[in-house]
């Protein structure tokens, strides 16, 4: 579904990516992880358009978007949610998620109708149903939990009905029980849509219990790829990421 | 449009003597006027829509003190001076308090400003112009310069600018102070953090600034005359000076004042309608094309 | 739909109780206040269409206002067009200035945007004094303007004039109001809110902002059509930085958050001046203060502080169903493990 082919980045004279390949099949569920600084969230921001790549590749459902506008990308159906929130504050969370999905109808410009269109408000449930976030559709984006925050930053990118969606640390700031329960959500929305779902994250233990596959990024390039299984054992990986005395995942590869 | 008599103009060398310096006139004054909104801007982050008021407090003082003192050079110091001290007042007592405010906010608090010195004014000194003449010190047979004609005191106006700049800049540039003012503008929080006041910082920022704007009214003085509304037009051509050079940046306000200038007293030979267009026009493009200005710090938000 | 409906009693009902002044023998002084009022109404709510729900700050909306009002009253003094074609002459007129001003405008950020508005507006302003066969100068449009007589309406009568100016009023806030709880008003919001974000979500930002920026100009225009009919004349000072500024003014002191904050706003700064002018003819000294007081205290329009007041009010009942469904969440959790 979404093939990176050699990009490279560079900001000044920092490589920020490094003739980085990768595959991401159709209706997977990967995680991108590595040390801070690897270039995780650049290669996001390439893939988004946000930032032009130097050289290199992407390619969509078999159609190359590198070089397109950030609006045409979402338009092909690349979807993101931030490490930050990025949300609307002065929107409830029922008139942002509507106003999104109006934006993925193309009525967003519409003048003779009232807001929200039914069409808009259906699809703005459904999400929220999928999120767990009716509980909270009269409360004003500002006035969010962290959690819900991050939730509703998800369901903005859900709204468009991504091909593929990309999920910025989605567990980021939460506590042990919390950052579960926002995982479970993801699966949760995962398997219910079927998209090709991406996600950062620093938490060893979610990523090698619900990833399908794992990549590793250090200092810009790809350090390692395969199963949580592989790459836990993979000792560049260890060694890069989890420092050689490390704990736990290290005992459990020498195991 | 009368680009023949332009063409005439520059055919002369007295025409060109007499248009170039009274182009540098007009882009000293601007240059002072603007340095001053840049410098604040700069380092404040603050649009100071009153700049224009206050170069008119400083014509009005420093006619004021002359009218008192007989001394040019007195009152033109003293007038830089009490601007000065009013902007820092302006300052503290008002402007701090919309810093982290959006644009329109501090908009009105410089309108309301506006307002309040423009009818001040009036109340002070009468709503008709006045006219300070040339002081006592300046009347000197003009000099005279290849034909063309110089009263002596444009040559102090301009050496005057010239100077006040250099000294601006080599405060901001290598003097303790600058640094501090400098690393203030980047990042002021962390600048308190270790341990220095910035507000009073900020409050000098504002003074010299002000101070700057008072110079200009005072050495327009002579040169002008005075009247309630003389601070909006030479704000509206500091801004553009401001844009032109680039937010920030007090060589990039030198050179946009002398294009300015030297547009605003060719042009009035050649295109006298147009001239404020022309102005506009070149802000517009600037803007279009490269909207951080001639020497700005591209903005990135 | 009930919301819609809503709108629309209200509108009638707010054309009804106007065209009732004259008929209940309200003085000719309320009449022409209310013809002030309706004119820089609609400078204050086409501007606050910009900055209130889309984030743009523009410094030169007057240029719109003085743009209508000349181009009507030079399009009727020539004596070729009747009214309603000057009056579409205008609108035509200032939406074409808009859409090539806006074009430069909209890609600039805040700042910048606020500049170049303000620098095309006094470059319009000084074309007005600078053209003066054409425009009359700072004497502004003299002689009149003609008002021939069109379907049977006389505007000659003030009476006719009246009831003209309030319909073209009504009609124009409901356009406003059409626009602003129209999906096309929410995707504005959007970009005032988190521009990236819109654009992150297929919004064409520069395009939304443009076709913002000419609607509230034409809405604008047609204040200083109204203008130009109720005092026989167009001015350059219609254009001049000073009304912008008004404009600003009016919404900040009714309140940028509601509908009619900047029309409560109108209201409020001519019955300022209005009462002002009785006392002193110091206006600016006291506007001046009055401003300062308003901005440094309350920092709100006295209507955004109530809506604000409802919104929380809002916000707590919405709390209170979150707080109840995430305990009843917690127990089934409780429960289960």
């Amino acid at each position: 579904m979404l093939k990176l082919e050699n990009l490279k980045k560079s900001f000044g004279g920092v490589a920020a990516t490094r003739d980085v390949t990768l595959d991401f099949a159709d209706g997977s569920l990967s995680a991108i992880i590595g040390p801070n600084g690897a270039g995780k969230t650049t290669l996001f921001n390439l893939i988004t358009g946000r930032f032009p790549i130097d050289s290199g590749r992407i390619v969509l459902a078999g159609e190359d978007i590198s070089g397109l506008s950030r609006r045409e990308i979402v338009r092909r159906g690349i979807g993101r949610a931030f490490q930050v929130a990025s949300l609307f504050p002065t929107l409830t969370v029922r008139e942002a998620l509507a106003a999104a999905a109006q934006a993925h109808q193309r009525r967003e410009t519409s003048m003779l109708v009232g807001f929200p269109t039914a069409a808009a408000m259906k699809h703005a449930d459904e999400v929220m149903e999928l999120l767990g976030l009716t509980r909270v559709a009269g409360i004003l984006s500002r006035n969010l939990s962290h959690g819900d925050q991050k939730l509703l930053d998800i369901g903005l990118a859900l709204a468009l009905e991504p091909k593929v969606l990309l999920l910025d640390e989605p567990t980021a700031g939460m506590g042990p029980e919390e950052r579960w329960r926002m995982i479970e959500t993801v699966q949760r929305l995962w398997r219910a849509r079927g998209m090709t779902l991406i996600f950062i994250e620093h938490d060893m233990d979610i990523v090698f219990k619900v990833a399908q596959t794992v990549r590793v990024l250090s200092y810009g390039a790809v350090l390692a790829e395969g199963t949580p299984e592989e790459v836990r054992r993979n000792p560049l990986v260890i060694e890069a990421y989890l420092g050689k005395s490390a704990h736990g995942t290290a005992e459990g590869a020498a195991a | 449009m009368d680009l023949d008599a332009l063409m005439r103009c520059v055919g002369t060398t007295s025409c060109i003597v007499t248009q170039l310096t009274s182009g540098m006139i007009i882009g000293m004054l601007l240059f002072l006027i603007a340095s001053g909104v840049t410098l604040i801007f700069g380092v404040l982050n603050v649009i100071n829509f009153a700049h224009g008021s206050l170069y008119m407090i400083g014509a009005y003082a420093a006619w004021t003190f002359y009218q008192l003192t007989g001394s040019y050079f007195i009152s033109a110091f003293g007038a830089a001076v009490a601007v000065g001290i009013l902007g820092i007042a302006f300052e503290r007592f008002l402007m701090s308090k919309v810093y982290g405010s959006n644009v329109l906010m501090q908009l009105l608090v410089c309108y309301a400003v506006v307002l309040i010195s423009d009818d001040l004014i009036k109340i002070i000194w009468g709503p008709v112009s006045l006219s300070m003449g040339m002081p006592v010190e300046f009347r000197l047979p003009p000099l005279r310069f290849f034909g063309g004609v110089v009263p002596p005191f444009y040559i102090f106006m301009i050496v005057a600018a010239m100077a006040i700049g250099l000294l601006l800049w080599l405060v901001i540039a290598r003097t303790r102070f600058g640094n501090i003012v400098r690393a203030a503008a980047v990042n002021g929080p962390m600048v308190s953090a270790l341990g220095i006041r910035v507000n009073l910082y900020y409050a000098a920022v504002f003074g010299i600034g002000s101070a700057l704007a008072g110079a200009a009214g005072a050495l327009a003085a002579p040169v002008r005359s005075l009247t309630p509304g003389m601070g909006f037009s030479i704000l509206i051509e500091s801004f553009i000076v401001t844009v032109i050079g680039g937010m920030g940046s007090i060589v990039g306000a030198f050179v946009a004042s002398i294009i300015i200038g030297l547009t605003r007293s060719f042009g009035s030979i050649g295109f006298p309608l147009f001239v404020d267009g022309v102005m506009f026009l070149i802000m517009a493009l600037v803007l279009i094309f490269k909207p951080s200005g001639l020497f700005g710090r591209p903005h990135n938000r | 739909m009930t919301g819609r409906w809503r709108d629309l009693a209200w509108a009638g009902a707010g054309l009804i109780a106007l065209l009732l002044v004259p008929v209940f023998g309200a003085p000719p002084a309320i009449r022409d206040f209310i013809m002030f009022g309706m004119a820089y109404g609609l400078l204050a709510m086409s501007l606050n269409l910009l900055i209130g729900y889309s984030g743009l700050v523009s410094f030169g909306h007057a240029m719109f206002f003085a743009s209508g009002a000349y181009a009507f009253g030079l399009a009727m003094q020539s004596g070729k067009f009747s009214i309603p074609a000057a009056f579409a002459l205008a609108i035509v007129f200032t939406a074409a200035l808009a859409l090539i001003v806006g074009a430069i405008c909209v890609r600039l950020n805040e700042i910048y945007f606020a500049f170049l508005t303000l620098a095309f507006q006094m470059l319009f302003y000084n074309v007005i004094l600078g053209w003066v066969s054409f425009t009359g100068g700072d004497q502004g449009l003299m002689g009149g303007i003609p008002r021939p007589k069109f379907l049977g309406i006389d505007l000659a009568d003030r009476t006719q004039l009246y009831v003209f100016c309030c319909v073209a009023f009504i009609i124009c806030i409901a356009i406003l109001r059409q626009l602003v709880t129209s999906p096309f008003g929410y995707t504005l919001r959007l970009i005032r809110d988190n521009q990236e974000r819109a654009a992150f979500l297929g919004v064409n930002v520069p395009l939304v902002k443009l076709t913002c920026f000419v609607i509230s100009a034409c809405v604008a225009g047609v204040g200083g059509i109204l203008l130009t009919l109720f005092v026989s004349g167009a001015y350059p000072n219609f254009g001049f930085w000073t009304t912008s500024g008004e404009a600003i003014f009016m919404i900040l002191l009714g309140g940028s958050n509601v509908f009619l904050g900047p029309l409560v706003g109108t209201v409020i700064l001519r019955l300022l001046n209005d009462i002002t002018v009785t006392y002193t003819s110091h206006t600016e000294l006291v506007l001046g203060i009055v401003i300062l007081i308003l901005v440094l205290g309350l920092r709100k329009g006295p209507l955004d502080l109530i809506a604000e007041r409802l919104e929380n009010r809002r916000q707590a009942a919405a709390q209170a169903v979150r707080d109840a469904a995430d305990a009843g969440a917690a127990e089934t959790r409780k429960g289960g493990s």
